[in-house]
């Protein structure tokens, strides 16, 4: 008898998902226990991206070490430098002018839905649906040569700097954003038509990674993945920054904290963003685009083409960074995936002494055990979907 | 308990066949895709691509002084200078050499050299089979300024970003503000 018991005894199957996997959103390796089809156990393995951006960061300027943010979320490269930027100048001590501000808050919510865009794409695509996918990499575009028309790059911008940003906006650009925010409700619509009611894509998503509102908050989540669960609770309401306190827009909360209801959350946020791009085109006040402080902010190309002083100015800051004062600062930003947050210490050169990125995506992987525990193997695919991670800022 | 609505809606796939009539719908609009090697997009001015080092149209040699500020700020690291004297004591550029492949086309070099001396051009089709096509030297970066930025366009490069001449946007009367559109959709 002890033979059969033995031939006929079950356990649980070890199986590695990723890190080459499509669904996956790069190089994210699970650990999946499962029994039968049954996820018991996840254990998500990181750092197969890792480019010790935080070191990197260290041996530049403040200057220097811009670019680096943009490599840190790939897909929404101007939140992060947006969130890079703020950082730098509250511990410089120095703020934006208020055109600068609303050119950086409108171009924020840009790559905001041109993330969501390919968080919701994606998400739809990995459970099954091509066409939602197609059809919102039209708007991506259009977003994504709007950012070239801007500032000559389409995916790593480097646009916003320290103290205000690159160039101004011209009048082309202005129109066809606006263009841009006319059309954009009728693409929603599009999506919404094909996706939000359809049983296949409830089915697959309705009750499926639930977590109470409690949990979120105890595992750190953020941005949308907390606000499905009905935690009002956003970076840009809550503390500011740029003209966010300037223009009206709401939070959208879900309520059962499904991938449904994330789903919905994100669907709204769209909405949300494209009325705050149409109010900064609207109220986009005449005047500077970067702060008036010499002493930390590069000169105008022109007067240093012109004069003496200017140039010899440029040469010191870019030689030296910007000499922030001694003293460390956090400041978290709203990025489209959840709060972005900015650790410098400085110890007095141009240098940051220690800087560390709080990203949401590291934050949210961990917290994919807990959803995907007693579900399908297949409802590991809608997990990683909905809590939209990039694992470029994952492992950073 | 369904609502009798709710009922036929189901029984009669009312939402998958609206999200077919849609997509049957877009069957008779224009594509939106482009055939790409054959009709290329057109970069916008001021596109950050491919280096090329400013010819000096009095001189026609390269405006570049050798002042290495470029190396310092660029991110990557990944601009080498090597520069010497001449007899009456003037600073000459022996070499200026960029390395493609480590570039993160941020455009910083252009936005620190207080020259103009070096810009990147519209060109972005410069895939090769060897790691040596992709090591500008001077001699190449000048040519790729005479390929892509000869005339007109090279003229008009620095006018349109790097915080520009004030003539352009610097002025708050010619600055962009909202204005109705007329045949917005
Ligand atoms: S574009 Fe940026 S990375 Fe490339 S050479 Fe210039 S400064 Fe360096
Ligand atoms: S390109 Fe400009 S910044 Fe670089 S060495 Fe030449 S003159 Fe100096």
């Amino acid at each position: 008898m002890p033979e059969v018991e033995k031939i006929l005894e079950t356990r649980e199957l070890n199986v590695n998902m990723g890190p080459q996997h499509p669904a996956t959103h790069g190089v994210l390796r699970l650990v999946l226990d499962i029994d039968g089809e049954r996820i018991v156990n996840v254990k998500p393995v990181v750092g197969y991206l890792h480019r010790g951006v935080e070191k990197l960061g260290e041996n530049r300027t403040y200057f220097s070490a811009l670019p680096l943010s943009d490599r840190l979320d790939y897909i929404s490269t101007m939140n992060n430098n947006v969130g890079y930027c703020v950082a730098v100048e509250k511990l410089l001590g120095i703020e934006a002018p208020e055109r600068a501000k609303f050119i950086r808050t409108m171009v924020a919510e840009m790559n905001r839905i041109s993330n969501h865009i390919i968080a919701l794409a994606t998400h739809i695509l990995d459970i099954g649906a091509t066409t939602p996918f197609l059809y919102s990499f039209r708007e991506r575009e259009w977003l994504l040569d709007l950012f070239e028309m801007l500032c000559g790059a389409r995916l790593t911008v480097s646009y916003p700097r320290i103290g205000g940003v690159r160039n101004d906006v011209s009048q082309e650009f202005l129109d066809s954003l606006y263009k841009f925010t006319e059309e954009f409700p009728s693409r929603i619509n599009e999506y919404e038509t094909l996706i939000t009611e359809n049983r296949v894509w409830k089915k697959r998503t309705v009750g499926i990674g639930v977590i109470s509102a409690e949990e979120a908050i105890n595992w750190g989540l953020t941005g949308p993945t907390l606000r499905g669960s009905g935690v009002n609770y956003d970076v840009r309401k809550h503390a500011p920054y740029d003209a966010y306190d300037k223009v009206d827009f709401k939070v959208p909360l879900g309520k059962n904290g499904d991938c449904y209801d994330r789903y919905l959350c994100r669907i709204e946020e769209l909405k949300q963003s494209n009325r705050i791009i149409k109010q900064c085109i609207e109220k986009l006040p005449k005047g500077p685009i970067m702060a008036d402080v010499p002493k930390y902010v590069l000169p105008p190309k022109d007067n240093v083409l012109k004069d003496m002083e200017h140039l010899i100015h440029q040469f010191v800051l870019i030689t030296k960074g910007p000499t922030a004062p001694e003293g460390e600062v956090y400041v978290s930003t709203e990025v489209p995936k959840g709060e972005l947050g900015f650790y410098f210490v400085s110890d007095g050169t141009g240098r940051p002494y220690r800087m560390r990125v709080r990203s949401p995506s590291f934050i949210h992987v961990s917290v994919l055990p807990r959803l995907c525990a007693g579900h399908m193997v297949a409802d590991v695919i809608a997990n990683i979907g909905t809590i939209d991670i990039v694992l470029g800022e994952c492992d950073r | 308990m369904k609502t009798a609505k709710e009922f036929l809606k189901t029984i009669f796939f009312i939402e998958i066949l609206r999200g077919l009539a849609l997509t049957l719908s877009r069957l008779f609009t224009h594509a939106v895709t482009r055939r790409y090697p054959k009709v290329k997009r057109p970069a916008q001015p001021g596109f950050r691509g491919l280096h090329a080092l400013v010819r000096d149209r009095d001189t026609g040699k390269e405006k570049c002084v050798g002042c290495c500020l470029c190396a310092a700020y660029c991110p990557s690291q990944c601009i080498y200078i090597y520069t010497s004297e001449d007899e009456d004591h003037k600073k000459i550029v022996d070499r200026y050499e960029i390395e493609v492949l480590r570039c993160i086309f941020c455009g910083f070099c252009v936005e620190a050299c207080p020259f103009g001396a070096i810009s990147l051009t519209e060109h972005y089709e410069y895939s090769d089979y060897s790691r040596d096509a992709f090591y500008m030297t001077k001699e190449r970066l000048l040519s790729n300024w005479d390929k892509y930025m000869a005339g007109q366009k090279g003229e008009g490069y620095f006018r349109k970003f790097w915080r520009p001449m004030s003539e352009d946007f610097g002025t708050p009367e010619k600055q962009a503000t909202w204005r109705k559109i007329q045949n917005a959709k």
